[in-house]
Formats: C-alpha cells, structure tokens, sequence
C-alpha cells in the first residue's frame, strides 16, 4: 500500500517536472519565421480576432469555413476575442505578451496607437495589387485606414449615425415623424412628449459609460453646433467653446432637467428597451438595425441640426500584425477575399451594415436584395455626406476620451454644470496633450 | 562527519531546488523586476526610458489616484467590520446542533467557493435599475427604484454588499472551528456561576475568540486592499470613478494606457500600504488580545 | 505572516467542527431559527434568483415588475433546454472546463510535491542556506500579485507561454505561503519515528513518503484545496495572460461570455450556472475537507 503511494507520488513528480520542462522547451521554439514561396497556403492557423456577437459571428465564422474549403492550405481561424469596447486594450497587451493575431478587428479611433507597434503591416505596397481595388472603397473610408502616409487597415466597417425612431411610440404621443430640417429644439421637443415617467418611457437613449460611445454622440452634437474636438495641430482642447457649452448645455437640460433620456450603463440596455416601447428614439447606426425586433415598425432620418446636421462616422478596420511573411501573405489573401465587392455585400445583406466599396451599389443584388431587407440603409448611405470631419488620430486619443468622457457623464448625471465639466476635462486633456500621454 | 553534511548540503537543496528555482523566477526576479520599472517610463513594447523617481512624484500630484485610494479606504472599512460582526453573529447561532443546521450549513457556506466572477454577474441581475428584483421588491413596499451599480453614490455601497456576501461564510467557518475549540466545561461553569447566557458568551467566549478576530481583520484587509474582480466585471471603476479603487486603477494604467512604470509604481505603494496597515493591526492586536497559553 | 502561526493551534476546532458536520442528528425545535432562517434564505436567495432567470425567457426577463417563469413544468424545462442549449453553444464551456481542470490539477499536484519537498527539508535538514531561504520565503509571502504581475507577464513572454496554459499553470506550480504551511507543521512532529526509520537504512526521500507524509493528511489536504480554490476561481492573472477563447478558464471564459452577452440575462444565468456547478458540486460533495482546510489556512476563490 504504502510502496503502491511512493510510486505514484515520485511518477507524478518525474511526470510534473518533465512536463513543465517540455512546456517551457517547445513554447521556446515554437515559433519559427519562415519566408513566402508560394500562393497555395503556409498550412499555419491564421487567427483573425474580432468583436462581433449573434449574425455578425457566425457570418464571418462561416466565410472563414467558406474560404478554407475553397482554398487548399489555408486555415483561417475567426475568433471571438471579446467585446470590441476592449478591442485595443487586448492588442496591445497581446502584442506586448509576444502572442497575437494576423488580422484584429479595430476602432477606427485606435489607429494612431497601433501605427507605431513594431509587428503591425504597412500595407501601402499591397493596396496597389490587382484584385485589392483600393480606390473603389469610399474616400472616408480609406482615410481612416491611413495615419499620416501610411495605410494601416483593411476597411471593416462604415457608419455613421442617425435617428431611429419608433413609429408607434410617435403616433400614439401625436407627436409628427422627425424630420430632416429638425432642429435642436424640435429633437428637445419631441423627446419630452415621448417621455412618460409612469411607464418609464423615455424620449431618447443616451449610453452613459464615459467610454468612446459616450464620447463619439457627443462629438456629433459639438460639431452639429459649429465646435471642434482639438486645435487642428492637435496640441490642445479646443471643445471648452461657446459650441461645447451650447452641446453640453442641450444634454443637461434634456437628461437632468426634462429627463426624458434613458442613460445606458454601456450594456446595450436601450436596445431591449427600444424593442420593448420603451424609447422612442434611439441615435445609432446600421450595426443595430438586425438586432430590432421584426414587429417594432421603424423610421430612420437624419440627426437634428444646430449650425449643421453634422453625424459621425466611425470607421473600423482590419489591422494586420506580423507572424512571419508567409503568414502576412496567407491573411492578405483571405481579407482581399473577405472584402471584394462581391462577398462583402453578402456580408451586408446578413447584417444589415452598409458597403464600404462604391462598386457594391451597383450590383444587382444590392437593390434587388440588401435594399429591400433593410430599407433603412439607404439613409445610413445618403447620410454619409454629413460626415465632415473626423476624430483626430493621434496616440493619447483614449486618454483624451476618458477624460471627456467623464465630463459628459458628469453632465448627463448632475454632478457638474456644463462649464465646469468642459473646464475641468480642457485641463485634464492640455495636461495629457502635453506631456504625449506619460 | 564532513562526509554526512556533505550529503545533508546535497539532500536539503536537492529537496528544494524546484520550490526555490520556481520562486526565484516567479517570485524573487519580478520582485526586483518591477522595482527596476517603477523606476522607467515604459509601454511594454519600446524599451524603457529611466526617468528616476519621476512616477513616484507624478502619484502624488494625480487626483485620480488619491480618490482611488480614499475609496479604497472606505471600503474596507465597511467590508472588513461588516463582515465580522455579520459572520461572528451567524457562526454563534450555527454552532449548536439544530434540525436542518446542515442546511444553514451549506446555505451560508456556498458563496465562500463561488467565484468573483459569478458573484459580479448575479448581483449585476439582482440590482438591475430596471428589471432587477431589488428594485421590485422597493417598488413593492412603495419605495422608489433605485440605480445601485449606476449611481454615483451608491455602487461603492453594493460592491461593498456583494462582498459581504461572498465572504461571509469565510468568517463564518473560521468563527466556527474556534468556537469548537472553546471548551464547553468553561461555558458550562460560568453558568452554574449565575452568568446568563449572554454574559457567559461576553466573559468567557469572546475573549477567546480574539485571537481569530484578529486573523480575520488581518487577512479579510489585506483581500479588501486588493478588490479588482468584482468592480472588473461590474462597474469598471465608475460611474465617473466612484470605485475606482487602488488595483482598479493599477490595472487600468498597466493595460488600458500601458503606462507600465507608472503602474508598478502604484503596486509598491500598495504594498507598503497593505505592510503599514497589516503591522498597525498586529500591534494594536497584541496589545488587546489575549492568547491562551 | 506570523499571523498563520497561531492559526495552526485551531486546527483541533477546525477538525472538531468537520467531525461534527458528520453527525446527523435530530433536535427539538429552538428559537435559533428565528434568527438563521432569515439569515439562510438571504444567503441562498442570490442562488434561487439565479436559476429562475437561466429557466425564465428573454421577455420574461424583461417585464417589470418580475416574476416567477410562466408555464410550470413544460415551459420551465424547455426554457432551461434553450438557455442552456444556446449558451453550450455559444461558447466552449466543455473546453473551458477541461482547462481549469488541467491548470487546477497540475498546480494542486506541484504545490502537494514541492511544497512538500521544500517544507521537508526546511524543516528537518540543516543544510546552507536554509535559514536566508526561509526568510526569502517569508519575504515573497508579503508582496502581493499586483506588485509582480507585469514583470510575470513578461516572464511568461520570454518563455513563449502567453495564451497558454502553461502561463496559468508554471507561476503556480508552488506558492511560498504553502511551503511555509508544511514546514510549521513538519516541526510540530516529533522527529523519534523518522530517525527510527532513517536507522532501518531508509533514504531521506523513502522517510518522507513512507513514514512522514501518511500522517500529514490534514495539512496536505490544506495546501490542496488552498490551491484548488486559489487556481480555479483566479481571475486577474487569466485576465492578463490569456486572450483567446480556447485557453480561456471557466472565470475568465465566464467573465468574455457576459462581455458579449450583456442582456441577455437567461442565457447569461445559463452560462454562470454552468460554470459554477464543478466546484459547487465538490463542495457539496466534501463539505466538511473544505471547511477543516478553510478553517486552518484562510484562503478564499
């Protein structure tokens, strides 16, 4: 009994220490670079990294699968990696722990922080390969792939937001549909008589996690009053201005004094309470229109205007990072693949997303098929003239919209007048622009 | 002779060699490690740059950290008192044989092996401002909804709740392995004294348990000091920072901004702050404790 | 740490209360239930909530004010085959599972034998340096994770372990505070038995095993379930080591899946239920392991 113990207790340890050996020996070398010779497939796994839940994941699941049968030697791997909120805070950490993916989905926003990672691919070179057509996606969309001369990403997503509406809700407040020459006050107006504080309806959604949603609805409101996020050499706050105040006045009065704003915690509540009657109208893009329950009956129209009619766009990309050439060459042929105009209006007719290439409107298919399954998208479309500026790429960005972030919050909560918050976030962001971060 | 302790050198390092060559590279080198990057500005991706004792000085002048370590503060000092009042009071009331006591048993110990991670997500459900069946149940009794974890002035308080809960049958079986330690011939002879029960418990098991008391509000701050789960998967730090505590914010400059230096710098603070506050505790302990011999 | 120290004399509390949660019996009704029924129900109340919503459906989970789940039983079994159903398969709950196994097992077995061995020899050899390793030791119990978390995750990088379980697995193979556990427990046997057998021409390693570690259950049982606890329900180190899916442990893997589920409570209850009924089922199962090992180290998930 007793020598029966010994045994297992002195196999166990020889078969612990061998183990943790053998890890440490073949994790050591397992990563070998290899150089490109040929077009079939290195046979490596190709991880693509992306944020989407429900239709969007199992659409870019299945065009991997799609794409692996079709293509000998090639194993493209679509990965869950988390919410994309996180998205480059998991890069980063990726890249700085040694392992990462060969594509990543990424804000549009995040650019300028990932242009200086040494494993990231400058893909100035393979956008002039046949096939890529680079020219063909719309020009907001290529610029947001850039930082400074170098192109950085594969478009992965173009919006930009608008007003959806319930049509319902409207109706039964007798309030008139929203419309394009909508003021500041007819969307003030309207949203209070959408509001029911007994059956806690609300006018308007608003998400309240001092993230970049946060922030990003509330650039839209400061350029729609004329303002600006930063001086156009990037080195100072410039929203601490007679516009800021004018915006963050606008949210302070509709979500303190009329309270006619449901503030999402950043869960994505306001969805369900959109699909449930509880809100009437919702800022937000074509990402949503596929989560929208097929009995609420919706419209779409532009966002109110002050100065203009301002909207945001927020470009997202694919960034590609470096496991050796013949990996580099192995995802750029799957993400040219991806995004030809053919498969990624396939990809907008599951999602309801809008194209990112001019020569998908022409295809039959996107009146014949995208147009009608989501005839909101047409506004989303024409709406992208509205998007005149951009936010500004620089490194410290996620800095600057932490701290405006909490100014917004601030407002929207109470806690802060609207002056003292932009105040308080202009310090706080002179300080970061300042010292570049650190 | 020279030849035995020459073996004896030979077996006792060959008995430790895997434990020190283990702690040496997981333990001593980072120890060292991150004193070295307290001192750098580095992101983790480009090699440091030595900036001296320059992190050190920006802590002291960032607002942020300062609220982070106020609220920290404060929720200790909630935590650690509630939970042991709450779990002494409970370990006295279970430690006697009652029917379904195993029940009692198990309803009060299975949080204790429930994982942050769980506990986070079931309280986020419970406190949900607008499904949540807290809310449900101040609606029921005419009282207004409330926000919890939304609102500034309460989430710190829930968090606090939501620990509360997950720890207490923590203190609860700590409690209870010494109450069983407490001889009950000296319970027994305090009554027969005249003592009522209440008084037999005050003079002659509380003092008693004064000893695990002190272990528990040792080793319940030291977890509290370093709160980071719950708050992960709750309120990441808000709303507007209102808890933000010290590890939160260590983790957000680590991996959010990749202030990597500034991070570690946070750390060491921490620690001395958890030794200051460990040693205070011992101190005033001994002086008020008594050990039976 | 000198705190455990004086831990150790409880053990015979902690072994008295664990010998008496073996004890079933039935006693005449009492007013402490007056006070521990409340106390009880609050306790388990989060638990009860928990199962109605992963039984409830999505627009059940969205009416105010709640209720219990319409439909007593068909409805409730085919609402929990859904929520169930779609959260096993909207994420590898069965891989997740199998790699905390992996992580907690390897990291229960390496702390059992080399904590063992260090505690040993600490204990019982004189050798050099053993009272300088002693207080190194010591010395690392202090410091908290946070202080060595990013110099580990570069550690880990240099090894080429990052999003593997071996990241998870090789910092925790041995944890100083259990060595430090076996050794004052080590001390406290008297030496007579093993010198016995050292004169009978057994070697160091056959003592320890043979004669030394069979009266040791308690306190190994203690490192065990320290570890088991400590590995399984980790979050920040996972956190930061891990970043996909497949290597993802039961928290973690939880902790992503409400990331990308956020309102979907019915199937977000499903997932947390599922991952919490390996380790409740053990506790349940040995109960009273746990609360004598509890009791004697402090540690909690």
């Amino acid at each position: 009994m007793t020598r029966l113990r010994t045994t297992i207790l002195i196999s166990a340890a020889i078969a612990l220490v061998a183990g943790a050996a053998g890890l440490l020996v073949g994790g050591c070398g397992s990563k070998k670079q290899s150089t490109v010779t040929s077009t079939t497939g290195g046979g490596e796994t190709i991880l693509v990294w992306h944020g989407y839940t429900d239709v969007e994941r199992k659409t870019v699941e299945q065009a991997a699968v799609d794409f692996n049968a079709t293509n000998p030697g090639f194993t493209v791997k679509a990965v869950f990696a988390g919410n994309n909120d996180f998205a480059l805070q998991k890069l980063l950490t990726a890249t700085a722990a040694g392992k990462y993916p060969d594509i990543a989905y990424q804000y549009g926003s995040s650019m300028a922080n990932l242009v200086n990672l040494p494993k990231i691919v400058t893909l100035n070179d393979m956008i002039t390969q046949p096939g890529v057509n680079w020219d063909d996606y719309f020009p907001a969309v290529r610029l947001a792939a850039t930082v400074g001369d170098k192109v950085i990403g594969v478009p992965a997503l173009v919006d930009n937001l608008a007003i959806v509406y319930n049509k319902k809700l409207f109706d039964q407040a007798g309030v008139g549909y929203p419309t394009a020459d909508w003021t500041w006050t007819d969307f003030r107006s309207a949203a209070q008589k959408l509001t029911n504080a007994s059956t806690k309806q609300y006018g308007w959604a608003y998400v309240n996690d001092g993230s970049e949603d946060t922030v990003w609805r509330f650039c839209a409101l400061l350029w729609q009053a004329g303002g600006d996020l930063l001086t156009p050499d990037n080195t100072k706050a410039a929203f601490n201005s007679a516009a800021g105040v004018k915006a963050m006045t606008l949210l302070r009065d509709m979500a303190v004094v009329d309270k006619s704003v449901y503030l999402d915690s950043g869960n994505g509540n306001y969805l369900n309470l959109f699909n449930s009657g509880k809100i009437a109208m919702l800022w937000t893009g074509p990402w949503d229109l596929s989560s929208i329950n097929a009995d609420v009956s919706y419209g779409v129209q532009i966002l109110a205007g002050d100065v203009s009619h301002a909207t945001i766009a927020g470009p997202d990309n694919y960034v590609m990072l470096s496991n050796g050439a013949q990996n580099v060459a192995d995802a750029w042929k799957f993400i040219t693949w991806f995004n030809s105009a053919e498969n990624h209006l396939k990809w907008c007719i599951q999602t309801g997303w809008l194209p990112l290439r001019q020569s998908e409107t022409q295809l039959p298919d996107y009146k014949n098929v995208y147009l009608k399954k989501f005839p909101a998208d047409e506004l989303f479309v024409a709406n992208l003239n509205n998007v005149t500026k951009a936010r500004p790429n620089i490194a410290s960005y996620p800095e600057v919209s932490a701290a405006l972030g909490q100014a917004v919050q601030s407002v929207l909560l109470g806690k802060a007048e609207p002056q003292a918050a932009l105040s308080s976030a202009e310090q706080q962001i002179n300080g970061i622009l300042a010292t570049g971060g650190q | 002779m020279d030849r035995l302790l020459a073996s004896e050198h030979l077996a006792g390092w060959g008995f430790v060699s895997p434990a020190v060559i283990l702690i040496a590279l997981f333990g001593v080198v980072p120890i060292v490690w991150s004193v070295v990057l307290s001192f750098q500005r580095n992101n983790l991706m480009t090699p440091g740059v030595w900036i001296g004792l320059a992190n050190y000085r920006r802590l002291m002048q960032d607002p942020l950290f300062t609220q982070s370590i106020r609220q920290t503060i404060v929720y200790t000092a909630l935590f650690v008192p509630i939970t042991i009042a709450g779990s002494l009071a409970i370990a006295v009331a279970l430690n006697r044989k009652l029917i379904a006591i195993r029940l009692y048993r198990t309803a009060v110990f299975a949080p204790v092996v429930t994982s942050t991670v769980a506990t986070a997500v079931i309280f986020l459900w419970l406190l949900d401002p607008d499904f949540g069946i807290v809310n449900a149940m101040l609606h029921h009794f005419g009282a207004a909804p409330q926000q919890f974890f939304q609102s500034t002035s309460q989430a710190l308080f829930c968090i606090v709740a939501m620990t509360v809960w997950g720890w207490l049958g923590f203190g609860v079986i700590i409690y209870l392995a010494a109450l069983q330690g407490v001889p009950r011939e000296l319970l027994e002879a305090a009554e027969i004294d005249g003592a009522t029960r209440w008084r037999a418990f005050r003079r002659v098991q509380l003092p008693l348990l004064g000893p695990t008391t002190l272990f528990l509000i040792v080793w319940l701050s030291i977890n509290a000091l370093q709160l980071f789960d719950e708050i992960y998967v709750t309120t990441r730090g808000g709303p507007l920072h209102a808890t933000t505590v010290v590890v939160y914010y260590l983790y957000t400059q680590a991996f959010n901004y990749f202030h990597a230096g500034y991070a570690t710098a946070i750390a060491y603070v921490l620690f001395l702050g958890i030794l200051v506050l460990t040693i205070v505790e011992l101190l005033v302990g001994r002086r008020t404790v008594h050990y039976r011999s | 740490m000198s705190v455990g120290m004086e831990r150790i004399d409880e053990l015979g509390g902690a072994a008295a209360l664990a010998a008496e949660l073996k004890t079933r019996r039935w006693h005449r009704p009492s007013g402490w239930h007056v006070l521990l029924l409340p106390v009880a129900l609050v306790m388990a109340f989060p638990f009860v909530w928990l199962i109605v919503a992963s039984i409830s459906t999505l627009a059940e989970t969205r009416t105010f004010p709640p209720s219990l789940p319409h439909g007593f039983p068909v409805q409730w079994l085919t609402n929990l085959w859904h929520n169930y159903g779609d959260a096993w398969t909207q994420a590898p709950f069965g891989t997740w599972v199998l790699n905390t196994t992996i992580v907690s097992a390897s990291c229960v077995i390496g702390n059992l034998v080399f904590c063992s061995l260090a505690g040993y020899a600490l204990a019982r050899i004189r050798f050099f340096g053993n009272g300088a390793l002693f207080l190194v030791i010591l010395a690392t119990i202090m410091v908290p994770f946070q202080v060595v978390m990013i110099p580990t995750l570069l550690i880990i990088k240099h090894l080429g372990l990052v999003d593997s379980l071996g990241a998870l697995i090789a910092p925790n193979l041995v944890t100083p505070f259990g060595i430090f556990l076996l050794r004052q427990f080590f001390k406290t046997m008297p030496v007579e038995i093993e010198e016995a057998a050292r004169i009978d021409g057994a070697s160091r390693v056959g003592t320890l095993v043979k004669v030394v570690l069979p009266s040791m259950g308690a306190p190994l049982a203690t490192v065990g379930i320290m570890t088991l606890l400590w590995t399984w329900n980790d979050f920040l180190w996972p956190l930061i080591a891990i970043q996909t899916p497949p290597h993802m442990t039961l928290q973690l893997g939880l902790q992503s899946f409400q990331s990308a589920h956020l309102t979907n409570w019915p199937v977000l209850m499903a997932a947390t239920v599922m991952t919490q009924i390996p380790m409740l089922a053990i506790f349940i199962v040995a109960q009273r392991w746990f609360v004598q090992s509890l009791a004697s180290s402090g540690v909690k998930g």
